[in-house]
């Protein structure tokens, strides 16, 4: 079965995909998903009081082995009521506030508010006393983001429950890509969500300031109220429209197998539509919701997501939903590169020069979490790498594909204008998967730690940086053929499930038919540092022919086979298999002719090793060169510094 | 005394006539041409003060590079990726080795660190102050020879120098406390403070690009006002040998109110030369080429680039002496006696 060719598994993908849309918009027949966790949600908005009034019923069935006595829900904004929850207080470590960042005022914080719980089946039950908030992360009593609710009876496996719950909301301004600024309204994590269960118990964390979320897939029938003519961009697709008269707009939208409900109003937003059509893959409509002063870039934002859609869908498996919605974020929102199901927020600036990919890479990203996190619904609290960081890796995969070269920019004067080094190729190996935030963060945490307790402002070089690193790694290594293969069963495998690590380096030794267990624990399980580096290259003429001698060093802790090149004046290369583990090793060649220069892993397969300058020795060298070329290019930059200076003498 | 300094050298016929904002760059333009070498010599110092750190770099980059075949890509043309991790572990001045030292780049690092107040190494900041020591030992000589308008010789120029020097460390102090306020204070009040206030509930990005700018114009003229009145306070001190710093400011300020038009009129055509030599720069600006012939191309074009906007210095300074001059009632008037070796207070003093 895991032989079967790629080409075949993809096509079955895409044949179920294709049938999988009914005609009724958002339904998706037969269902992809277990659908345990339904909801049909009202909610109104009150922008001038910044206020969502909201009721929800839950139809949520237990699909574990074990009865549940209770339930525990998500309530993310709480997290933003004051500064004492586990997020704020994560936020704060080793992040000072940025120059000129004002402390929220008291009508910019937000919180959400259960008014009742009632359980309507199996039993009658008002648990609205009931409810109790816990800590189940760190103990923090100020943290409210997780509520417990007892039942009266328990839950067993294959049980199901339906409750009501009512609420209100404050927006907060916006925080953590949620909120709202201006008439511009982004609303996410924004209802009561139950956890997820799970043989062992709920996995219902708090929120955190460096992790995403997690919970279960289902159908969402939400019915959002809006200022009349105030565009909505939500997860899933628009089933009715209502004008109430009373100057409102009621928007119902509807989805199935999703894992979550996202939306967006405001009336500033322009709106486009396109499509993506592929000789293979599904058709989507693909719906933009743009800032007006972004009008001009609204092909950049379609011709992203086409890029997406076509590259994971040809790798991986195709995108079953049948639309997407692009919302362009309004400046200072803060919402900018955030992926929920069916609906992505991308990011762009005013000024956004070709050749530079704004917004190409974060379009390209968060349309890549409809397949990892979106798809394939692994748990963001605890394994944020396995959608982050494969999804880091495939950016810079697919952006390789189409905006190759595309160049390096550095904002200026208040970070506004774009100033593009076109003398500065970004490359997809160092630059996509990020080297250099990993370099600097290399120590900071073991990837297998779950990932809310991974330091906050080093996780991300982890779980994007890491793992896209040691992707590329496999896949410079094992070929993509062999990765692709990997990530298309994992994807198959797990589309509309919960995969955990072990899912996936299960299927990493299915498909390599080997046992890498020792690589993921020089990678994943440790925060060793690979680098590997040529001490010593020494080649001197004995007799009629030249003694060549190179010594090599594992300068890392982590261990990974390499590579040894050594080149000869005559144009004779050899290529030694080092197994990497000895701290040094020295090869001796006896040889006509000198050597030219000796290289550690010369095909860079390792993108993991922090250090590629010391990985060749030359007796050749160039330095004193290159450093005299680029110490007067700094020094004309120097006299500029000073003559700006100067200027107020 | 006034007569005793009047410069010897008969006026330009048409001198009287050019006392307008126009006459008065041209005049200057003319002064800084016919002294090559205060040109030269103000180039000299900078490549003083730059070259010890820029060899100091290189022997960074050199270490750095060994004997790592990255040094054949780094020479070629730009290694990314070496760059970055130079620049992951260094430190002190290792740490402004980035790409945005390349060609335009680099003019737009500082424009935009000098009005957004980035924060320098403290090597650059030691490397800055005692240019600008060097500036204020040099500035009234420099004066002293636009103001006579004819060769002063080295001896001339220097005992300027040497008796305006104090007097400008005394005015080089007023400056730092002003400018000390503006950069200290008044920018941090009004990009810090005023700035996240005014865009606080702005969610459109132009809008919040323009009041940015109208804070930069204001931070400018701000600081361009301070500047020019600094500037027409040595002009003072130097053209009437003025020994009080805190009455030439005073005089200075009584000037620009009586001449306000053509004072900021002057002051808005030298940066017009200014924005001028700049753009320039920008179509011409080298990029990272290659460590051959391109390599010393480049640095003849940035080398020529730090000489016109010297060059724009001096003729700020050289402009700004004959509207001055032009606006008194003897033009080409300098209190001081010219002075002649060996009894020049510089030769006095060994």
């Amino acid at each position: 079965m895991s032989r079967m060719p790629c080409w075949c598994v993809g096509a079955m993908f895409i044949a179920t995909a294709a049938s999988a849309q009914s005609g009724v918009p958002g339904a998706i027949d037969p269902p992809r998903s277990p659908r345990n966790a339904n909801y049909t949600i009202s909610a109104t908005l009150d922008p001038a009081s910044r206020t969502i009034s909201g009721s929800e019923t839950i139809v949520w069935r237990n699909t574990t082995a074990q009865a549940t006595s209770e339930l525990q829900f998500h309530l993310y904004w709480n997290a933003w009521q004051d500064d004492m929850s586990t997020f704020m207080r994560e936020r704060a470590l080793g992040n000072a506030p940025a120059p000129g960042t004002l402390p929220r005022t008291a009508g910019e914080w937000g919180r959400i508010d259960v008014s009742s719980i009632e359980l309507k089946a199996p039993a009658q039950a008002d648990l609205t006393a009931l409810q109790r908030f816990i800590a189940p992360d760190d103990g923090n009593q100020h943290d409210r983001t997780v509520l417990l609710v007892p039942l009266p009876q328990p839950i067993e496996p294959g049980g199901s429950a339906t409750l009501a719950l009512v609420w209100t909301a404050h927006v907060p301004r916006t925080v953590a890509r949620t909120g709202a600024i201006g008439n511009y309204f982004f609303i996410a994590q924004w209802f009561p969500k139950l956890g997820v269960l799970q043989d062992d118990g709920w996995n219902c964390h708090q929120f955190h300031a460096g992790t995403e979320f997690f919970s279960d897939y289902g159908s969402y029938d939400v019915s959002l109220t809006v200022p009349a003519g105030w565009p909505v961009g939500a997860t899933g697709v628009q089933r009715e429209r209502r004008d109430n008269g009373s100057n409102t707009t009621t928007h119902r939208y509807y989805q199935d197998d999703v894992h979550d409900f996202a939306w967006t109003t405001s009336p500033d937003y322009l709106e486009r539509t396109a499509r993506f059509d592929h000789p293979t893959l599904p058709p989507v409509d693909m719906r933009l919701l743009l800032q007006p002063e972004h009008a001009n870039q609204a092909e950049r934002h379609f011709d992203a997501t086409r890029t997406t859609l076509k590259y994971y869908g040809e790798w991986y498996g195709a995108y079953p939903y049948g639309h997407i919605t692009i919302v362009d974020p309004a400046y200072q929102s803060g919402a900018g590169g955030m992926e929920y199901p069916t609906l992505f927020t991308a990011g762009s600036r005013w000024l956004a020069p070709a050749r530079v990919t704004t917004p190409e890479g974060v379009t390209v990203h968060e349309a890549g979490h409809q397949f990892w996190y979106g798809i394939v619904g692994n748990n963001e609290f605890e394994d944020a790498w396995m959608d982050e960081g494969f999804n880091t890796f495939s950016t810079a995969r697919a952006v390789a594909q189409v905006y190759d070269p595309n160049y390096l920019a550095v904002r200026y004067f208040g970070g506004f204008v774009p100033w593009v080094f076109r003398d500065i190729a970004i490359s997809r190996e160092t630059d996509g998967n990020r080297l250099s935030g990993y370099r600097r963060d290399a120590k900071s945490n073991v990837q297998s730690t779950p990932s809310y307790r991974y330091f906050p402002s080093t996780g991300g070089s982890i779980t994007y940086n890491k793992t896209a690193l040691w992707l590329n790694t496999m896949e410079r290594w094992l070929g993509w053929a062999t990765l692709q293969r990997i990530m298309s069963t994992q994807f198959a495998r797990w589309s509309f499930k919960h995969p955990r690590p072990r899912d996936f380096f299960d299927i990493v030794d299915e498909v390599t038919g080997r046992d890498l267990r020792w690589f993921f624990d020089q990678t994943y399980r440790s925060s060793n540092v690979f680098d590997y580096g040529v001490q010593d290259l020494k080649s001197t003429k004995e007799g009629d022919r030249y003694r060549t001698s190179v010594i090599v060093r594992r300068y890392g802790e982590a261990i990974l086979p390499v590579d040894v090149q050594v080149t000869f004046r005559n144009g004779e290369r050899l290529t030694e298999h080092w197994d990497g583990q000895d701290r040094w090793r020295m090869y001796t060649y006896d040889r006509p002719s000198q050597a030219l220069a000796a290289e550690v892993d010369p095909n860079r397969v390792l993108l993991l090793d922090v250090s590629m300058t010391n990985n060749s020795m030359t007796l050749a060298p160039q330095g004193a060169r290159a450093a005299t070329k680029w110490s007067t290019a700094w020094m004309a930059w120097f006299e500029e510094c000073l003559l700006s200076w100067a200027a107020l003498v | 005394m006034g007569g005793a300094g009047m410069s010897s050298r008969p006026l330009d016929s048409t001198f009287a006539h050019r006392t307008g904002v126009i006459g008065s760059v041209v005049d200057g333009m003319r002064r800084v041409t016919r002294a090559p070498f205060v040109l030269l010599g103000v180039w000299a110092l900078t490549l003083l003060v730059s070259v010890p750190l820029a060899a100091s770099l290189r022997s960074m980059l050199a270490n750095h590079l060994g004997r790592s075949l990255a040094a054949d890509t780094a020479a070629r043309g730009v290694n990314y990726d070496w760059m970055q991790e130079f620049g992951d572990q260094a430190t002190g001045l290792g740490v402004t080795f980035k790409p945005t030292i390349i060609g335009f780049g680099a003019v737009l690092d500082n424009l935009s660190a000098f009005m957004d107040n980035t924060q320098r190494p403290v090597v650059i900041v030691g490397a800055a102050a005692v240019y600008i020591l060097l500036w204020i030992f040099v500035a009234g000589g420099i004066i002293d020879r636009y103001a006579r308008n004819r060769a002063t010789r080295a001896h001339g120029f220097f005992s300027a120098c040497g008796i305006f020097f104090f007097r400008f460390l005394r005015l080089a102090a007023m400056q730092w406390v002003v400018y000390a306020f503006l950069f200290g204070f008044m920018h941090g009040w009004l990009f810090d403070r005023l700035y996240p206030r005014l865009i606080h509930d702005v969610n459109v990005e132009r809008t919040a690009f323009f009041i940015r700018v109208a804070l930069y114009l204001l931070f400018g003229i701000l600081v361009a006002a301070c500047a020019l009145a600094f500037d027409y306070a040595k002009v003072r001190a130097v053209v009437e040998d003025r020994r009080s710093m805190a009455g030439a400011v005073g005089a200075a300020l009584g000037f620009i109110q009586r001449n306000y038009g053509a004072a900021v009129g002057l002051f808005g055509v030298n940066f017009l030369l200014f924005a001028i030599a700049v753009g320039m720069y920008a179509l011409v600006a080298p990029g990272a080429g290659t460590s051959g012939v391109s390599m010393w191309i480049g640095f003849v074009i940035g080398q020529l680039y730090i000489v016109a906007r010297l060059w724009v210095k001096l003729v700020f300074w050289a402009s700004e002496t004959a509207l001055f001059q032009g606006r008194l009632a003897h033009a080409g008037y300098v209190a001081r006696p010219e002075p002649t070796w060996p009894d020049s207070p510089s030769a006095e003093a060994i």
